[in-house]
């Protein structure tokens, strides 16, 4: 990090500890040791001194305790000539601030007449408010805990001009943020700035006029500690506990408004500790590596409009919108909903008009979130009963965004506006559908409200992969028909990118445990070239599902070790089979039916077993219902082969493994089929024409059997015998 | 919702009798009304008047027959879902869905089990639900239909007409499908009642709930292969059914998306 950061700060420490001394020293020597120290009504000694080192400070001689914690803290300048890591005396210098700060806050509280206002609010011309007694405690700070109010913003300085102030405050307001302001610079602070402008201020509004000192900062610190010892259950004295539960839980971060100082420099240093980054509008140097706070510790220079959104991003704060601001009800019984079409307003794509619905990624300074544009008219500006295209664009930016969620997301497109009560919404892609019926329009709801509910569902349901959300709405077709190419080529690269993946390229597949309930030492791996055997889940949605819910059934499992590139057997892999199967499957291959194959709960589309005699094997699909050359229906077949248990010779799999290039590759792949039901033959007809193809068999597919020609071993042999089948040429199974 | 199932043997006039209920419920009721068509011989929508667009039994098909190719990643559950939606026919009076020809061989679990969730789903958009159904029952028995608030069995006047008509009544019993009240429509009377069909309904056990005579102006209609939706205002078998639907106390329901 850099030097110069770290002396500015180590030097306003070094300042704030001399000024605390001076002014400590002072008061001793008119008043006594044993003068009363507190913040009026509170029942935490003073806050930081007691919640990070334990300390009961009650009068004005406790105080000199902690004056000593803060020079011995005090970190020397750093050097001309050397450089060091600094991020740890940058630290200590801003804690050895935040004693300071609160020495000479507390010697305050001993003047006459109190320099503070005792009330939730300002009132007669009394603007500021000092440390926040007990019962605001009690009120507000629950407020973090339940996640009315996800944390604050200490801001300190002031805006150019009053109108910025006040928009600051506004956004900040709009978040369920608490305003914490505090240190004037050049003698005006953002609270001042708001008094002129006539803003009521106050807790009731969560806009809080600490102090214009700049050691009045301490008091939000202050606030932040004692919520840790109130609702995170910390002790006294345990500091790490009471640093981690604020970095962990309550958001807050510092806005930098106009020129930083030394001593403000030692501020954002005290609450670098309290893992709260701040963010500058000047430019002031950066911390940008990432660790004490979620990610970066000081961000500059950010212009004030965009200041509040970089801040939420940088302090990692997710937000969620509870209730889904529409003017219709809104919830999941409203899902399949149909707009009949007497009841219609308008009809959106569908089968008359072009559309399509898009979600992408994008960097997170090309997204300003919660921004919703309409291209094309508005919903009042059209007639009734008519068709028009819709075209549905959303960005999404966030520290976690992977681009394989984006399919994932745009599915949920449907399902979000789907509950919209008057909303009527099908398909997905370049097959979207949607209808507004009279009563939804007449209560208010306009296309824009599509953004709406996108945003605030995306950030709702995906709080943890997306941090900022923008739509576009495309009523017009010029635009859309623009635009839907590209659309397309990318659904197409969607579906070519796990088409094309393979196991070699990846160093991390994903277990499925969804089916212990029935299967408790069974589990899945799935692989991209090997999707779960009930065909449900392959290896993208396996990652989406554990990035969304990381304790869930499905957890990335890393290869580890190839022990047999052959027959898919690793060495990490065989660890966690181990683990998740209660210790009842010690390996398996992932690529052989013969040996160790791998174990199948119940749940698998198809079953594929070796006819000795054949040379091959035959699959069967859960639906068929007749005898197969086994000589055992499907249902007796399940009996024998789910589970969770090992039998040799057959497995049970997915209809999309069959046309993997891994499908039983180390037994010889898919040119071993002799005998499918003719059903699945038929449905798999395209795949094992490329299977053909890919062995040089034109006519592949005619050379498997099905019950219509063989229901017996025999009958296959016959057949395949006759058709000149590969599996007969090929070496044995066993 | 309330749901009228119309059933009985080829040719008694069922479908007729359908028609003139949805025309009677636009008329009286509401015309919020999804007409099924679950009998693959005769079809509802020409009588109704409409041009039918895909069946359920072709998207049915059309489902299974895809692998792993739906279009723009769906789950087998979304393209259905879209495709009947789109299947459905779309009137001023009513919105008709059309089962089509019935299952061919093979397992159909699969696909009717998501078939009777997205039908149910559909049919609880509108106030009234009449299925025009097949004599087999086969919906009734796969379970694509579920509770039925009204079932209506038309018979012509003959005694094994009336037999068949019980036969279609103890053989729901058997299914447990969960049916309200049950009735039996002569249809095509000529005459008094006869006293072996008065006999007969007594000894099957069915209630009797009209008795529709023989209307010229729709035979011949129908005859022609013309749509009786025009001329069932003025038809008199309109008037039986015009009674005997007020005797049924159908009050109006609220749909379940006002309210809220």
């Amino acid at each position: 990090m850099s030097k110069l950061i770290a002396t500015r700060a180590i030097r306003g420490a070094q300042k704030l500890v001399l000024r605390a001394e001076k002014e400590l020293n002072q008061a001793l020597q008119e008043k006594s040791p044993e003068t009363k120290v507190e913040f009026p009504n509170t029942g935490y000694y003073l806050p930081i001194s007691h919640g990070i080192l334990g300390l009961n400070i009650e009068t004005l001689g406790g105080l000199t305790a902690l004056l000593e914690e803060a020079k011995k803290l005090l970190p020397p300048l750093p050097e001309d000539e050397l450089w060091l890591p600094y991020l740890g005396q940058t630290l200590d210098a801003g804690m050895a601030t935040l004693f300071a700060d609160e020495i000479i806050e507390a010697l305050k509280y001993t003047q006459n007449p109190l320099p503070y206002w005792t009330k939730p609010n300002p009132e007669d011309g009394h603007l500021w408010l000092g440390a926040a007694n007990d019962v605001i405690m009690r009120e507000r700070g629950i407020e973090f805990v339940d996640g009315t109010a996800p944390g604050f913003a200490a801001c300190v300085g002031h805006c150019p001009s009053n109108q910025m102030a006040v928009k600051i405050a506004r956004e900040l307001q709009g978040k369920n943020l608490y305003v914490f302001m505090s240190a004037a610079t050049d003698g005006k602070s953002m609270a001042q700035q708001l008094q002129e402008e006539g803003i009521q201020m106050g807790w009731e509004t969560r806009l809080v006029p600490f102090g214009d000192d700049v050691t009045a900062t301490v008091h939000s610190l202050g606030f932040a500690t004692r919520v840790a010892l109130s609702f995170g259950g910390a002790q006294p004295g345990d500091f790490q506990r009471i640093l981690r539960y604020n970095k962990n839980r309550v958001f807050a971060f510092v806005l930098a408004l106009g020129p930083v100082d030394d001593e403000k420099h030692a501020q954002a240093a005290g609450a670098i500790n309290y893992g709260f980054p701040t963010i500058a509008d000047t430019d002031i140097d950066q911390i940008l590596p990432t660790g004490i706070c979620t990610y970066e510790h000081v961000v500059s220079p950010v212009p004030l409009d965009r200041i509040v959104a970089k801040a939420i991003e940088v302090r990692g704060l997710k937000i969620t919108i509870t209730k889904v601001p529409v003017p219709v009800p809104y919830g999941p019984a409203f899902q399949g909903e149909r707009i009949r079409k007497e009841d219609m307003y308008v009809e959106l794509a569908g089968q008359e008009k072009p559309g399509f619905e898009f979600l992408t990624t994008r960097e997170l300074d090309e997204v300003e979130d919660g921004k919703i544009d309409l291209i094309g008219p508005e919903i009042d500006e059209i007639e009734e009963g008519s068709q028009i295209p819709l075209a549905i664009w959303v960005e999404v930016a966030g520290r976690e965004m992977q681009t394989d969620f984006e399919p994932i997301l745009e599915r949920y497109i449907h399902d979000f506006i789907n509950c919209a009560n008057g909303v009527f919404h099908m398909g997905q892609r370049d097959i979207n559908w949607v209808r507004i019926s009279k009563e939804a329009k007449q209560k208010g709801f306009k296309f824009r409200h599509f953004g709406t509910i996108l945003h605030a569902k995306l950030h709702g349901e995906f709080g943890k992969i997306v941090d900022k959300v923008q739509i576009r709405i495309y009523t017009q077709e010029k635009e859309i028909l623009d635009l839907i190419d590209t659309a397309r080529r990318i659904y197409h690269q969607r579906d070519a990118r796990l088409a094309d993946m393979t196991d070699e390229a990846v160093e991390t597949f994903y277990s499925c445990t969804l089916c212990q309930s029935f299967a408790p030492n069974h589990v899945c791996i799935i692989t991209p070239e090997r999707s779960g055997l009930c065909g449900a889940y392959n290896w993208l949605d396996g990652k989406a599902a554990y990035q969304i819910n990381p304790t869930g059934p499905n957890q990335p499992v890393k290869k580890g070790k190839v022990i047999d590139p052959v027959r898919g057997q690793w060495e990490d892999i065989n660890r966690f089979v181990f683990n998740s199967s209660h210790k009842t499957l010690e390996f398996f291959n992932a690529y052989s039916m013969v040996e160790h194959p791998m174990t199948s709960c119940g749940c698998f589309e198809c079953i594929s077993g070796v006819l000795p005699s054949t040379n091959g094997i035959m699959v069967v699909y859960r639906e068929y219902t007749g005898m197969t050359p086994s000589g055992m229906k499907f249902s007796t077949l399940a009996g024998t082969v789910g589970g969770g248990v090992q039998t040799p010779g057959f497995i049970g799999h997915s209809k999309q493994y069959i046309g993997s290039p891994k499908f039983i590759s180390a037994d010889g792949g898919a040119q071993r089929i002799v005998w499918m039901d003719k059903n699945l033959k038929e449905e798999m007809g395209p795949v094992l024409r490329e299977i053909g193809r890919r062995i040089g068999i034109e006519n592949f597919y005619e050379m498997i059997a099905d019950e219509t020609v063989a229901e017996t071993e025999e009958e296959v042999l016959a057949y395949v015998t006759k058709m000149k089948h590969p599996a007969l040429s090929m070496p044995p199974m066993f | 919702m309330k749901t009228i199932a119309i059933s009985g043997k080829g040719g008694t006039g069922k479908s007729t009798i359908a028609a003139l209920i949805v025309y009677w419920l636009g008329e009286n009721m509401s015309k919020s009304i999804l007409a099924v068509d679950a009998d693959s011989n005769v079809n509802l929508n020409d009588l109704l008047g409409v041009e039918l667009r895909e069946t359920i039994g072709a998207i049915r098909e059309e489902m299974k027959s895809r692998v792993s190719g739906l279009p723009g990643g769906m789950t087998k559950q979304q393209f259905l879902e879209y495709k009947i939606h789109s299947s459905l026919v779309e009137t001023p009076n009513f919105d008709l869905v059309a089962m089509g020809r019935p299952e061919g061989p093979g397992c159909y679990c699969y696909a009717n089990n998501l078939l009777r969730d997205i039908l149910k789903t559909l049919g609880e958009n509108y106030e009234f639900v009449v299925i025009d159904n097949e004599a087999g029952m086969e919906h009734l028995s796969r379970r694509t239909t579920q509770n039925i608030d009204y079932l209506l069995i038309v018979s012509d006047p003959s005694p094994r007409g009336i037999q068949a008509a019980g036969r279609i009544s103890r053989l729901l019993k058997e299914l447990e499908a969960r049916v309200g009240e049950k009735y039996l429509i002569l249809n095509r009377l000529h005459d008094p009642i006869p006293k072996a069909v008065e006999e007969t309904i007594k000894d099957e056990g069915l209630k009797l709930l009209c008795s529709i005579p023989e209307d010229q102006k729709i035979l011949k209609s129908d005859r022609a292969g013309k749509p009786i939706w025009e001329i069932i205002p003025k038809s008199s078998a309109y008037q039986t059914i015009d009674r005997t639907m007020k005797g049924l106390s159908l009050e109006r329901r609220i749909r379940r998306t006002h309210g809220f």
